[in-house]
């Protein structure tokens, strides 16, 4: 990485991501190399990642784990495990995104066996700005967008929306009191990113949750 | 995990340093350290400064100046295929004004090269 030192210039070029990046691609090569589609969850704290998660817990049981992003408390975990699923708990102690590397101290502690588990689904830390710069050796990685937030998120945060390959529309059961505007969020989502694809759910009445469950499940089994 | 950051600019300052450190192999007194970073890349570069600034000196590499080339993002229209330059996420397509585009560069984040300072080399 160091090349000569002349004079007093020293050339480094080394990408700062770049140890994150080899955490990524140990986990995906981890995860990949026993079947598990990996799922990274971004949204900002109250959108109802957990509340999504818990409805995915009861469609999928058994087959998903989850990794657990939290500044502090198991709550989240406990959650999840009451679900049906294995659950790991992160506390990152302050951090505002979870790393690769946090990722795969966990994998390191969970039950990996491939003849039950198909689906690792990573909750990162609620934060729409400090996650999206962090590769965690995901195969997918879902921007979730509650409607209470409002519609003008997405080109607020284009750093995270721009690097999602599918937008969750959550908290659908409230839309008619609000002024959240379902095709203006998905035309800027698209400007912005042209690929994603889009759900609209309630995670609480369990609408659009099956479409959306049936969805991941073809990533893996299809 | 990375030292109890509190900010992703903090976590960043630090693996700057953690760079740096293993590249020279020892910790010294810098003048100037290089970097680059694209618009796209979620990064501030005044929040980086600042905290960069603090890491150095608790790391040991004095009171380095930061100098950051930002880049341009390289952009294609999806609408009538220009290919463009932009400063962030924001600027649409100067032949037709869309903003749907698909994203060729603009995500990096390198150091690319520090200086010494007098006497440490």
């Amino acid at each position: 990485m160091c090349d000569e030192v002349t004079e007093q210039k020293v050339d480094i070029t080394t990408s700062v991501m770049s140890k994150n990046d080899r955490f990524a691609a140990d986990n995906r090569e981890l995860l990949g190399g026993k079947g598990i589609y990996t799922l990274n969850l971004i949204s900002s704290p109250g959108a109802g990642k957990t509340a999504v998660l818990e409805s995915m817990a009861r469609f999928f049981g058994p087959r998903m784990a989850v990794i657990e992003g939290d500044i502090q408390t198991r709550r989240d975990a406990e959650r999840i495990e009451k679900a049906g699923c294995q659950a790991w708990q992160i506390e990152t102690g302050g951090a505002c995104h979870l790393d690769a590397h946090a990722v795969n101290h966990a994998l390191s502690h969970m039950n990996l066996d491939p003849d039950s588990l198909q689906l690792m689904a990573i909750e990162n830390v609620g934060n729409l700005i400090c996650p999206s710069g962090y590769d965690l050796g995901e195969d997918m990685r879902i921007g979730l967008l509650s409607v209470p937030e409002g519609d003008d998120k997405i080109l607020k945060y284009p750093s995270l929306f721009s690097s999602i390959n599918v937008l969750v529309i959550n908290k659908m059961d409230l839309i008619s009191h609000l002024d959240f505007d379902v095709d203006r969020a998905i035309d800027e989502c698209r400007s912005l990113n042209p690929d994603v694809l889009v759900f609209t759910v309630s995670a609480k009445t369990g609408e659009g949750m099956e479409e959306f469950c049936g969805f991941v499940e073809n990533q893996f089994s299809g | 995990m990375n030292g109890g950051a509190t900010m992703h600019e903090l976590s960043l300052a630090h693996d700057m340093t953690r760079i740096i450190g293993n590249a020279l192999g020892r910790k010294v007194h810098l003048d100037r350290v290089n970097i680059t970073i694209g618009p796209l890349s979620g990064i501030s570069p005044e929040s980086l400064r600042f905290c960069f600034t603090e890491v150095a000196k608790i790391e040991g590499f004095g009171e380095p100046e930061l100098v950051i080339n930002l880049t341009r993002a390289k952009l294609i229209c999806l609408d009538c295929d220009t290919e463009y330059e932009a400063k962030d996420f924001y600027q649409g397509c100067p032949g037709c004004g869309s903003i749907s585009r698909r994203i060729l560069s603009g995500r990096e984040f390198t150091v690319d090269s520090v200086e010494l300072e007098e006497g440490n080399d």
